[in-house]
């Protein structure tokens, strides 16, 4: 069917994986990380609030925060910041025509890296403490 | 007075370039087809605009007709031409003892031919056989099959023509005489069935006119006859190059944007709606195509595909019929009033084969309005979509 | 011979859509098309499909074999199933249907026509390699003067659109076949570059590269609008 502006089924094409190739993957990837940034975004300005509560109300949050639940969501912001950062490298360098032809590689390279970084967050945060 | 309405059955070239002169000729015209535009053997030619060499020494009939149109298609709509010319390539000691016979042909034709030597001609073409004896240049080009017909079916939409795709015809509506006074359709998109009435019926249904003309209970002498082509993924040629010799299988290589097409074979058959593949007429092409373009062997197949000549009549298939068009009014054929049909012909002379027929609609109309086609450039091929 | 089984849409008219299965009997080497137009032949008189050519140079018959855009008289079937398997066909997506796998390029034709597409030009104008096929050589004509004319690759197909994910939500994109079109022009027409450089135009696309990932005739759609962003970029630096 032919799309229609401000459709709410355009939503779902948004992310529907149906029949996509490599660099489909990572435009879908890009903005589902680009959501959960942002997500994370006002849920950080939502914890820095409770600084305005007093320190009794932070030390508590700051004690909960230090469950393997909490570290895991944090991994994922981590995960979902290191690869939108490089595909955004990846995207911004194609957009001056480099590198388009190697497109896939580079997708590959900053998928790898993503999660390279995040493990080596993952043993960090798991251990020093 | 109303304007006098036409019912065109069938749009490929034929029938486009019918309902294109009909349309500048201020009929009110309406396309009837079964499929997409080009969707039968037209879409599926060798695209070759012929100069008329090929036919030079045995149908110089078709060999005229393929000259005089090929100027007029270039002026009229070039831009689904590659104007590029044509060789036409001696290899062995038979080929070159037809040179003289080819060239006087070509002169009684008024087909301009031009003999280069062979570095020339490898020169221009560095993939040809470095065996080449003899290499002379004539004017063909090649052309995009459904752009070609979409150009004339606009232009005649600009005009007015209204087009039912997708609508095959079923029936035809017949008057107490037997004459014909319209069609009945059945339009396969939308699965409903209607009745078209009109002043006049052309039947431009190429292999399938035998189908039509049996539903007014008349009849017209054709033999479908087909033939294959094989597509090959690189662009090896610029010009198309025909084996210098008598036609025959697998003697023309052309190029289709990046693609080389190899072409092409002549059996008869039954059944037209489906004709298979025979792969043994595939390793032909590439053995035939290969000996005019070596390449080809380091190139990959990418399509092959069957078309249907509608060669005019009943006699044995083959070469031996004349590719000449035929228009036929079967009220002197078979007493029947109010249908025309036409086939026959080639690509390159459908201009042509609409002014004849479109001549015969006005003399059984009562009419006097001259053609004008041969002057009046098309419009884009994209306006058939898009207006 | 293998004895497979199409899935083919089917939409008449108002209809709601379904899928119809057919067993086919077919040589593997045969293409995609070729099964269609027999089940047409010789199963249901009224399946409708587009094709003209069968040799991938006239972009009518794309469809989507098993969910992926493929120009389907080129597609062959040993390619997309096995012997006693299923195959899916459906309309490309992103264009209104028609009816059973036709859909209205009418959009794309359009936008082709106010990009001023070129429909034949000259053969030094293709500028670069597609995958895996090298542009054909520039050969010289007989005499200076002259120059071989030839038709684009572009086939005016309709897949790269089919498969953007930007042109899934907003129809008035470009997309990716009219903007390598401009690309291949170069911008020095005025309005070109104003096109170009438009809310639909170069900076619409989102990079997904699906359009090069399958255009049929090797345009690399994809990095011709990354080419256009650059020219476009210089442009306005330029201008700036
Ligand atoms: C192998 C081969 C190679 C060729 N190569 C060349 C070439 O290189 N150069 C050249 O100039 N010529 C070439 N030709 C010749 C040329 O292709 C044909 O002469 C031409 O295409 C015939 O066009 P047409 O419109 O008469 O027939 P078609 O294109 O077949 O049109 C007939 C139309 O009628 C429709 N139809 C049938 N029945 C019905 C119905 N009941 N209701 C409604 N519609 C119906 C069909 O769907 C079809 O679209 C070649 C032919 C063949 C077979
Ligand atoms: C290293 C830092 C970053 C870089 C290099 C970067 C780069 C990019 C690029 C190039 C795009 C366009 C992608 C496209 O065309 O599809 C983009 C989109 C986006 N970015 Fe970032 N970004 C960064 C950080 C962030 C952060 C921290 C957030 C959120 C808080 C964010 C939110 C978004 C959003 C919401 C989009 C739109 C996504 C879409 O349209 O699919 N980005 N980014
Ligand atoms: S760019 Fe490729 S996929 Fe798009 S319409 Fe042209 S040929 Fe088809
Ligand atoms: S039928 Fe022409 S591209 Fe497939």
């Amino acid at each position: 069917m032919e799309p229609q502006k401000n459709d709410p089924k355009n939503l779902w094409d948004w992310f529907n994986p149906k029949g996509r190739n490599v660099g489909g993957w990572a435009f879908i990837l890009n903005r589902i990380a680009a959501l959960g940034l942002v997500f994370y975004l006002y849920l950080h300005l939502f914890v820095l609030g409770k600084l305005a509560q007093g320190p009794q109300v932070f030390d508590q949050f700051i004690a909960t925060a230090k469950s393997p639940l909490y570290i895991l969501g944090e991994l994922l912001v981590i995960a979902a910041a290191l690869y939108h950062g490089l595909n955004g490298v990846r995207v911004l360098l194609t957009s001056f025509n480099i590198g388009v032809p190697q497109q896939k590689q580079m997708f590959y390279t900053a998928l790898l890296l993503s999660v390279l970084g995040t493990l080596v967050f993952a043993v960090r945060m798991f251990t020093v403490h | 007075m109303s304007k006098p309405h036409v019912i065109v059955i069938g749009a490929g070239f034929t029938g486009t370039a019918i309902a294109h002169d009909l349309a500048l000729r201020d009929f009110d015209v309406t396309v009837v087809e079964r499929g997409p535009i080009a969707s039968g053997t037209s879409g599926r030619t060798h695209g070759l605009l012929h100069s008329g060499g090929r036919y030079a020494v045995k149908d110089q009939e078709s060999a005229i007709e393929c000259i005089e149109e090929n100027i007029i298609l270039r002026k009229i709509v070039p831009e689904v031409i590659e104007p590029n010319g044509g060789l036409f390539v001696a290899l062995t000691e038979s080929d070159l003892a037809y040179k003289e016979t080819f060239i006087q042909g070509c002169e009684a034709c008024g087909i301009p031919v031009d003999e280069i030597t062979p570095q020339e001609a490898l020169r221009l073409e560095p993939n040809l056989n470095p065996k080449v004896l003899a290499a002379l240049i004539v004017p063909d080009g090649t052309f995009d099959p459904l752009r070609l017909a979409l150009s004339f079916a606009a232009s005649a939409k600009k005009n007015g023509a209204t087009y039912h795709l997708f609508t095959e015809v079923v029936d035809m509506l017949l008057d107490g005489q037997g004459n014909v006074t319209g069609v009945k359709v059945w339009d396969r998109a939308n699965n409903t069935r209607y009745e078209i009435h009109s002043d006049m019926v052309v039947n431009a249904t190429g292999a399938w006119v035998g189908q039509i003309t049996q539903m007014a209970h008349a009849h017209v002498p054709i033999t479908p006859t087909p033939g294959i082509m094989v597509a090959y993924d690189q662009r090896l040629v610029n010009r198309a190059i025909n084996r210098l010799n008598r036609p025959s299988d697998g003697d023309i290589v052309l190029p289709q944007r990046r693609l080389a097409v190899v072409g092409t074979t002549s059996f008869s058959i039954e059944e037209v709606d489906y004709v298979p593949i025979d792969r043994s007429q595939v390793d032909l092409m590439l053995e035939r195509g290969a000996e005019l373009i070596p390449a080809i062997r380091q190139a990959k197949e990418r399509g092959v595909y069957m078309a249907v000549r509608p060669l005019i009549g009943a006699s044995g298939p083959g070469r031996s019929i004349s590719r000449t068009f035929k228009a036929y009014d079967h009220k002197e054929l078979d007493n029947v009033e109010g249908l025309v049909t036409i086939t026959g012909g080639k690509a390159t002379t459908c201009r042509a084969m609409a002014e004849k027929t479109v001549d015969i609609v006005c003399q059984k109309l009562g009419l006097n309005i001259p053609c004008t086609t041969a002057a009046a450039p098309l419009t884009s091929y994209r306006e058939f979509y898009s207006r | 011979m293998w004895k497979i089984t199409y899935r083919v849409h089917r939409q008449k008219g108002n209809e709601p859509p379904h899928y119809e299965t057919f067993q086919v009997e077919v040589d593997p080497e045969e293409y995609v098309l070729d099964g269609v137009e027999k089940i047409w032949a010789s199963e249901d008189r009224s399946l409708t499909f587009r094709h003209a050519c069968h040799h991938s140079t006239c972009g009518a018959c794309g469809m989507r074999v098993n969910g992926v855009e493929k120009l389907t008289c080129i597609t062959k079937i040993k390619d997309v199933v096995q012997d006693g398997g299923t195959l899916t066909v459906e309309p490309l997506r992103n264009f209104p249907v028609v009816s059973d796998l036709v859909v209205d390029l009418g959009p794309l034709y359009r936008k082709m026509a106010a990009v001023q597409a070129p429909a034949v030009h000259a053969l030094s104008m293709t500028p670069w390699e597609g995958q895996n096929i090298a542009p054909p050589a520039d050969i010289p004509m007989r005499s200076a003067d002259e120059e071989y004319i030839r038709l684009p690759d572009c086939i005016e197909c309709g897949i790269c659109i089919s498969a953007c994910p930007v042109a899934a939500t907003d129809p008035e994109y470009f997309g990716p076949a009219p903007l390598a079109a401009i690309q291949i022009q170069g911008l020095d027409k005025p309005e070109l570059l104003a096109l170009a450089d438009s809310q639909e135009g170069v900076w619409r696309c989102h990079s997904a590269f699906e359009c090069s990932a399958v255009c049929p005739s090797n345009v690399d759609p994809g990095r011709r609008i990354m080419d256009l962003r650059r020219q476009v970029s210089a442009k306005r630096l330029k201008l700036a």
